[in-house]
């Protein structure tokens, strides 16, 4: 790839990955002569709505849903927003007591924060000593006054799988009003996003990291799960999110879950290979470890999160990025915030080793041969940093 | 363990036992499932081996297994559906997979009380070397430590059974049932038009009409230029949310407008409605001979509306020659809402869209119509003229399921 600077090795697709050419290519018509508006009723604004619905179902497919049960969003951070504050208010007189994820993302986290400001009650998950999401624990937390369990599926910064479909029998049974929310955005294209495999009420997903344009996204409903809106107007999306739709990036979103549909097999595939060589060629940077919390088979091979030797990782990922490798430190989110990641603190790690924590995260673009010049530079950072 | 590899030799098991289909029907039947079944799966999995076993549909997915079992459930002709785990045919693998579902399955129970639960085994292969009330006990008392204190065995009141079918080779495992779609697959019982408006009642006809194994052809009739795209689109994408009971849906789109015109010119108003109705009823007569369809199926039912009356539905139906089946006449609306929610239609009929009867509707249609005034009306009207040039202007569209 070739960036601004020269050539590039982006390997933090976990961050943002660039927008497939064939999203691209859906999209342009909708920049430019079909700019209608989906709720006009000349031909022009119907053909938007066609779009639109196309785009819908093209989501609705991909999470293995109906098209009316997709709600488009302006991303992942407004979809998890929208449920954790949603449905937790539309449950309220159920109960107050909110259980969140121990590693959510801060779309998540602090979403759930501003509801105890409303009264709500918040508690957290928590791993168990292999970074695993400590189920005994979660069945003893859930309760009958709880309404809004809310965990990530793929954690953003080391990859681990979470046993959603395990949580979502515990909450089925032990919380009988909560409402399960998952977090998908890390997951789309990664590992099955099925709102009904995952037994979950709701999912949501951000279109720019698998390959669709930033600012859109969307929650996926579980029938007759109806979360309180946060944004109103024209009564778009079945009155859940008012505002005129994002024609063309829906569209670019629709078409993006459709190449992770049709190519799925094949980029786990390669996702597994990738990691695979990483996991051999990392023998050639002394010291340096890959974090797996929860264990190798639990983890979404395509997030990388690599425990090095000796400097803070903000020092690697610079002088990686002086040879044109793209890694990062935390996430991307994170990463603004200053601060350490909590997430990393989850899994046990004391603030010293937690600053060494680097990401490197894969697309399924990624060949073999990146991974070896990854490594390479790896390499030759660690001789620099060492010397 | 992942998620992943807890999919691996999951299969759906597919009930139909419609005991009484006996010989050539019974061949017709199950070669009609499993091809409607293969169709429906296209969109989650096209690698999905679908089987027959012995009164048994076994669908094998690569992936996504619960999602394949819930497409299933909208297959006409299902009676009732399990995801089930495969085990080598011998106890002690079969009873260590019952134990790994029931760990499972335990989980979706409450820790406060025992679940009340009960094995219950069938065989096929009566050579297993066990009987099935001895597979059940061996099963119930190999069970593993610390699941004995959450279970207490109950065999009249379960609520979670295991069930298991013992079969030549592999037998299956499994914890829960679901209802099927019930009805025959679409396709057995031939092909019928049925008049679709943008309304509640006329989707579900529809689908009784595929419930009972009869191919539905849609026909819907659109104002244009005196109402925008928008009805059009609205049919469409009920006509997609049908294709999910179907395999092969079909959707024609005639113009109505010139027609209402003529006969706003010149029928007194209170016939218009029926008159309207009339011609729809022969231009779908010309397009069930063209799709070799044996009645004409509306949404009718009595005297919901008023000109709902026997005498009405009389006059329309004369105006064509086939059967006019009307699968909701006895239905109250509560009952066809609830029926149509349950299809997935009635969000999308609830949208408020001007059709082709708002705009040329009557302030007061006829109750109870007579023939001869029907007659006398059309008699100023070219009736084949105007029949034939709309449907000859109809839009076909072949729509799969959304």
């Amino acid at each position: 790839m070739l960036g601004v600077l020269g050539p590039v090795l982006y390997l933090d697709n976990a961050a943002t990955t660039p927008l497939a050419p064939e999203v691209r290519a859906a999209m342009l018509p909708y920049l430019e002569e079909h700019f209608g508006n989906p709720s006009s009723r000349h031909t022009l604004g119907v053909g938007a709505a066609r779009a639109l619905e196309a785009a819908r179902a093209q989501v609705a497919r991909a999470t293995g849903v109906r098209p009316e049960q997709v709600v488009f969003t302006s991303g992942g951070t407004e979809a998890n927003n929208l449920a954790v504050l949603g449905l937790a208010r539309a449950q309220a007189r159920h109960g107050r007591h909110v259980l969140i994820g121990p590693t959510e993302h801060p779309c998540v986290r602090d979403s759930a924060r501003a509801l105890t400001e409303e009264g709500f009650e918040l508690e957290s998950l928590r791993l168990d000593a292999r970074g695993a999401l400590d189920l005994e624990h979660a069945a003893t937390r859930l309760r009958h006054d709880t309404v809004l369990v809310a965990q990530m599926l793929v954690n953003n910064e080391f990859g681990t799988i979470y046993p959603l479909a395990r949580l979502a029998r515990l909450v089925r049974a032990n919380a009988p009003q909560a409402r399960l929310h998952v977090d998908a955005v890390q997951a789309m294209g990664k590992v099955e996003v099925s709102l009904g495999e995952l037994g979950a009420h709701s999912l949501a997903l951000g279109g720019h990291k698998f390959h669709g344009p930033k600012g859109t996204g969307a929650l996926v409903l579980a029938e007759g799960v109806r979360p309180r809106p946060l944004v109103f107007g024209g009564e778009q999306e079945r009155g859940l999110r008012s505002g005129t739709e994002n024609v063309a990036g829906l569209v670019g979103l629709g078409q993006a879950c459709e190449l992770v549909e049709a190519g799925f097999s094949r980029a786990r595939a390669a996702f597994a290979e990738r990691r695979a060589e990483l996991v051999a060629e990392l023998a050639r940077v002394p010291g340096a470890e890959l974090l797996e919390p929860g264990g190798r088979a639990s983890v979404a091979p395509a997030i990388c999160s690599l425990l090095l030797p000796g400097a803070p990782a903000e020092a690697w990922q610079h002088h990686l990025e002086a040879r044109g490798v793209f890694t990062s430190v935390g996430s991307a989110c994170q990463a603004k915030k200053g601060g350490l990641s909590p997430a990393l603190l989850a899994l046990g790690l004391d603030e010293e080793r937690a600053r060494r924590v680097l990401r490197i995260s894969f697309s399924r673009h990624t060949s073999a041969a990146d991974v070896r010049a990854g490594v390479d530079a790896l390499a030759a950072v660690a001789r620099e940093l060492t010397a | 363990m992942s998620e992943a590899a807890t999919q691996a030799g999951q299969v759906v098991l597919a009930r139909y036992g419609e005991l009484w289909l006996k010989g050539r029907n019974r061949v017709d039947f199950e070669r009609a499932l499993m091809r409607n079944a293969g169709v429906a799966l296209r969109s989650i999995d096209p690698q999905a081996r679908v089987e027959r076993e012995h009164g048994l549909m076994v669908v094998h997915p690569t992936r996504r297994v619960h999602d394949v079992a819930r497409r299933l459930e909208q297959l006409f002709g299902v009676a009732s559906l399990s995801v089930a785990r495969s085990a080598p045919s011998e106890r002690d693998p079969i009873a260590a997979v019952a134990h790994e579902l029931l760990r499972e399955s335990l989980e979706g129970f409450s820790r406060e009380r025992p679940v009340r639960f009960r094995v219950k085994t069938q065989r096929a292969d009566k050579r297993f070397p066990m009987t099935s009330p001895e597979l059940d006990r061996f099963v119930a008392d190999g069970m593993p430590l610390d699941l004995v204190p959450r279970i207490r065995v109950d065999l009249s009141r379960p609520e979670l059974e295991l069930g298991i079918h013992v079969r030549t080779g592999t037998s299956y495992v499994f914890a829960q049932r679901t209802g099927g779609a019930g009805g025959l697959p679409v396709g057995t019982v031939g092909r019928a038009v049925v008049l679709l408006s943008g309304g509640i009642d006329s989707p579900v006809a529809a689908w009784m009409t595929m419930k009972r194994g009869c191919e539905a052809v849609l026909l819907s009739f659109h104002s244009r230029p005196w109402v925008g795209e928008g009805f059009e689109r609205k049919v469409e994408r009920i006509a997609r949310s049908l294709a999910r009971w179907q395999p092969r849906t079909r959707l024609v789109l005639a113009p109505l407008a010139e027609i209402q015109i003529k006969i706003k010119e010149t029928a007194p108003p209170p016939y218009r409605t029926v008159l309207y109705r009339r011609m729809m009823q022969r231009i779908a007569g010309l397009l069930a001979r063209e799709e070799r369809a044996g009645a004409v199926v509306t949404g009718e039912s009595l005297g919901q509306v008023a000109s709902q009356t026997l005498e009405n539905l009389a006059l329309i139906e004369a105006a064509g020659d086939l059967p006019v089946l009307r699968p909701l006449i006895g239905f109250d609306k509560p009952e066809t809402i609830a029926l149509a929610r349950r299809i997935g239609t009635f969000e999308l009929s609830i949208e408020n869209e001007p059709d082709c009867c708002t705009v040329f509707q009557p302030e007061r249609p006829i109750i109870h119509g007579k023939r001869a005034d029907c007659e006398a009306a059309e008699a100023a009207l070219d009736v084949e003229a105007l029949v034939t040039a709309a449907f000859a202007a109809r839009r076909t569209l072949d729509v799969g399921p959304d």
